[in-house]
């Protein structure tokens, strides 16, 4: 128990160091250009028609007829989920953002003037 | 002959530690490259460390059974002879190629080992990323025959340690490439960035444990190439930072599909076929996954 004990307090210092030290990678607002690297990299057998950024930039929804392909931010990086358009389309917005219910998440996109879907994807 | 007098891991704790820290002060001070995010080098290492309590846990039944077959030997080995520590060397790295191939290639196994994977980061503390669910998934059974050929069992868990220990330094981006001699006989940070990279053209390669000519021979060598960095994590990376969620996902992915299957010959393809197997091919496999990129590639 002792061992434990010692390995707890081991672990939890080399977090507040890492948290401390801020080491991880950038990770800018998405724009037109890097949503689109991300998208390329992500889905490459996808040409979606249409992509919304949120507002906040940390994810975007792209449509690609009735497929919704899905990034959002995860710590550092993104996450990869696709789900079908309508289930998307049908989402409601409060309090300037909304939540996709994805298999082991509910991301939440920041939304400008609670406007869904966005004319981008309508 | 028996209980190994000491454990290489355990003794290599503090230099696991020490390494982590310098690695982050080279990553912070621009002297390398090292990112650490710190809800995923939590997890790493909560990782590391619940695999030491699982471990511990089930490490009667796996002493129990190495024992029991080794009273039933085929020769006996001298742990003191040069050439039984030799030889002891090359079998576990053999059997360790084969036991990690096995993880990739098979679902069963692969819920056990998915965990050391999902880290989209690649750093030492990647290293300790590693299973709770190993002893479940019976993976310790393949290095049984070692103790039935009859190296003492104690020979065999200290060679698995300084196994574990090699690879604990290959899990980082700070080193580029080693002398060309060392990249063509040894595991490298090189080899394995390519291992843990979730890109098509690098999935399903390098399993090799120390020896990197395992994957040379039984052709599942894939070099890492300036043009394509090495992207990390999982095909599809997980949706969130939940502990519990990494551990037993692939478990419960595996639950869902088998009572959601029409025939025992479903069940079994859910459990033992490659990961992403499903019967109407409507999920991707590394296969069809390569299979695209390479079509990709060649109309580009």
């Amino acid at each position: 128990m002792i061992q434990l004990g010692g390995s707890l307090v081991a672990v939890a210092l080399l977090v507040a160091f890492v948290r401390w030290l801020g080491v991880a990678r950038p990770t800018p607002p998405l724009d037109a250009a890097s949503a689109k690297a991300l998208l390329d990299v992500e889905f490459p057998d996808h040409r979606p028609k249409a992509t919304w950024i949120a507002s906040d930039g940390a994810g975007l929804i792209a449509r690609d007829g009735e497929l919704a392909l899905v990034l959002y931010k995860r710590g550092d990086g993104y996450v990869a989920r696709d789900l079908p358009w309508s289930a998307v389309a049908s989402l409601k917005p409060t309090g300037g953002r909304v939540t996709v219910r994805v298999s082991d998440a509910r991301p939440t996109f920041a939304v400008r003037d609670d406007v869904w879907p966005p004319k981008e994807l309508s | 002959m028996l209980k190994a007098p000491f454990d290489p891991v355990q003794l290599a704790i503090p230099f696991f530690v020490l390494a982590i820290i310098l690695e982050i002060l080279l990553g912070r001070f621009g002297k390398a490259k090292a990112n650490y995010e710190t809800r995923d080098t939590a997890m790493s290492l909560s990782m590391g460390l619940g695999s030491t309590i699982a471990g511990v846990l089930f490490g009667g039944v796996v002493f129990a059974t190495t024992v029991w077959v080794y009273q039933h030997r085929l020769f006996t080995i001298p742990m003191t002879a040069v050439w039984a520590w030799v030889a002891v060397f090359f079998l576990e790295d053999l059997t360790y190629y084969w036991f990690h191939r096995l993880a990739h290639e098979r679902r069963f196994w692969w819920a056990s080992h998915v965990n050391h994977h999902t880290s989209t980061h690649y750093n030492l503390s990647t290293a300790l990323r590693q299973t709770w669910t190993g002893g479940v998934a019976g993976t310790w059974l393949l290095w049984l025959p070692l103790s039935f050929l009859g190296f003492p069992p104690a020979m065999v868990a200290i060679q698995k340690g300084i196994s574990l220990v090699y690879q604990f330094w290959i899990h980082t981006e700070a080193v580029g490439r080693m002398p060309r001699w060392f990249e063509a006989v040894f595991n490298t940070p090189s080899h394995h960035r390519v291992h843990h990279a979730r890109n098509p053209r690098y999935l399903d390669a390098n399993y090799a444990g120390i020896l990197i000519i395992w994957d040379r021979m039984f052709g599942t060598f894939i070099p890492e190439v300036d043009e394509e960095p090495c992207r990390y994590g999982t095909v599809k990376n997980l949706g969130n930072f939940n502990l519990l969620h990494n551990v037993f996902h692939e478990w419960v992915g595996i639950a869902k599909d088998v009572a959601n299957s029409k025939s025992p010959k479903e069940a079994l393809g859910y459990v033992f076929g490659p990961p992403g197997w499903s019967p109407d091919g409507s999920r991707d496999t590394s296969h069809t996954l390569k299979a695209k990129w390479r079509a990709r590639v060649e109309a580009e």
